[in-house]
Parts: structure tokens; C-alpha cells; sequence
């Protein structure tokens, strides 16, 4: 189908490249990785660039490729019997901590520990502050399943936060369970 | 959205991306194309050179073709020769034999 929008490469690059780099990075754990899984996700939208008809349409794209070639990546990692969120605490702590605060950091290492679907289904909702139908979409997935890995992942996120962030907590952790 | 939810989207705002990456994808964008060229390159060698290979076998085969042509006809003009040459021959005995008789007559 003919569609009007022509997109250039570079500006979508400059554009994007924050919100792959991080779910990417949020999704495997590692910096590294994350950043190599951006380079294709990008070398991938230039391949397939003539079939992206609109801005909004890049941007699904790109959630949807990024999420699901991390997906990839991890599964790769698990074949290989690596455990990435080793990784991530040994090598990339440090520089967690110095962008965030230290409760977000924590918190953002435990979301690690969740299993990959709630996990990708809660980095969707808070970091892209995507709609349970819209994770759906992107995820390729039922909404109920969408909604129960969003509930069942905030659940156990709060337990927890609960139980490791105990010297931070200044909200009430069973709010909402 | 509840105090914990709040806190969780401050922890997952976006990370700038580092430097690196859009130097790496522009340059393995950059390499893909010269890799993409020089594959079109040798396409076209090897198109060339298949034409080529083509054309002197084709080149070979209406040569073979043509040598075998005359010597077909070579052949039929020597059969025709040596029929003309018998019938030739077949008269002039014919014609021999008839002066023979003659003289016998006389």
C-alpha cells in the first residue's frame, strides 16, 4: 500500500535510539548486549524502512522489534547457560548508580529478577507508559495475559521491594495488592 | 497510578543511549552498503563473465557447426564428382566399345 510519510534513517536514529538502548538494556541487563541488540534493531528498521508508513507506526516497530530480539538474545544467553543479571549487578551497577537514585536503582535491579514476560510487560507500562492494549499489540499477546503479567509482576516487585528495600520504603508496599 | 507505581516509572525513565551505538549502526549501515555494492559488483562480473563463457561456447558450437556443414557438402561434391566421374567414365567405355566394334566392322 502507498503511503505518503518518507522516513529518513538518521533522524530516526537520533530519535529512538534512548528508548531501544533501553529496553534493551532493561530487558537483558547488560549494557553491552543492549547496545549491540540496538544496532540491529536499527540496521533491521533501515532494511525495512520502505514498509514503515508512519512516525507512530516507526515507533511500534521499533518496541515490538526491540522487545522481541532481546527476547532472543536471553533465550541465546539461557542456551548458553550465562546468567546475564550477574552481569548486570557486577558490571553495570556503578553506572546505574550514577544516573539514578539509589532507590531507583534498586529497584530497577529487582525488576531484573522478574520473569521475562512480567518484565517486559512492566518495563512497556512504566518506562514507555504504554496501555495494557497497546503492550498487547506489541508484545503479540492476549490482553488478559498482558493484564495478569502487569498484576503478577507489581505483586512480586512489591514483595520484593518489601523485603530487600526496607531502608527506602516511603511508600506503602501492599498498596494496590 | 500508587506511591510504589510512581517510583517504579522514575526508575524507568528512558537512559540516554551511549555515543557508540549511532556511531556503530552508521558505521555498519556504511559497511552494509559497501558490502551491498561490492556484491552487485561481482554479480555483474559473474553475469559478464557467464555471457562471455556463453557467447565463445556459442561461438565454438556454429564454428563446429559450420565445419561440419562442409564438410557434408565437401563430402556430397566428391560423391557427385565421382558419380559424374563413373558416369563419365561408363560413357567413354560405351564409347570405346562402340569405336571398337567399329574398327572390327571395317
Amino acid at each position: 500500500m502507498a503511503h505518503d510519510w518518507q522516513p529518513d534513517f538518521e533522524p530516526l536514529v537520533d530519535q529512538h535510539q534512548s528508548m531501544v538502548f533501553s529496553l534493551a538494556l532493561r530487558m537483558t541487563g547488560d549494557r553491552g548486549l543492549a547496545e549491540e541488540i540496538a544496532q540491529d534493531v536499527f540496521l533491521e528498521l533501515d532494511r525495512n524502512l520502505g514498509r514503515i508508513e508512519t512516525p507512530d507506526h516507526a515507533c511500534y516497530w521499533l518496541r515490538r522489534v526491540t522487545i522481541s530480539r532481546s527476547s532472543d538474545a536471553l533465550r541465546r544467553r539461557r542456551v548458553r547457560g550465562m546468567d546475564l543479571w550477574v552481569d548486570l549487578g557486577e558490571a553495570h551497577g556503578a553506572q546505574r548508580e550514577e544516573r539514578s537514585s539509589p532507590l531507583g536503582a534498586r529497584l530497577e535491579h529487582l525488576l531484573t529478577t522478574l520473569p521475562e514476560a512480567q518484565r517486559a510487560a512492566l518495563v512497556l507500562r512504566y518506562q514507555e507508559d504504554l496501555l495494557p492494549e497497546e503492550i498487547a499489540a506489541v508484545m503479540d499477546a492476549p490482553l488478559a495475559t498482558v493484564k495478569s503479567n502487569l498484576q503478577r509482576g507489581l505483586k512480586l516487585l512489591r514483595a520484593k521491594a518489601a523485603h530487600h528495600l526496607r531502608e527506602f520504603v516511603r511508600f506503602d508496599l501492599n498498596e494496590g495488592a | 497510578m500508587d506511591d510504589f507505581e510512581k517510583e517504579l516509572a522514575l526508575a524507568l525513565e528512558r537512559r540516554p543511549a551511549p555515543p557508540s551505538l549511532k556511531r556503530g549502526v552508521m558505521q555498519r549501515r556504511g559497511l552494509r552498503s559497501i558490502e551491498r555494492r561490492r556484491s552487485t559488483w561481482l554479480v555483474w562480473q559473474r553475469a559478464a563473465a557467464g555471457l562471455l563463457v556463453a557467447v565463445m561456447l556459442g561461438g565454438a558450437a556454429e564454428w563446429r557447426m559450420r565445419k561440419v556443414e562442409q564438410q557434408r557438402q565437401g563430402e556430397e561434391a566428391r560423391r557427385q564428382v565421382m558419380t559424374a566421374l563413373r558416369i563419365t567414365g561408363h560413357a567413354l567405355g560405351e564409347v570405346n566399345a562402340q569405336l571398337n566394334r567399329n574398327r572390327g566392322g571395317e
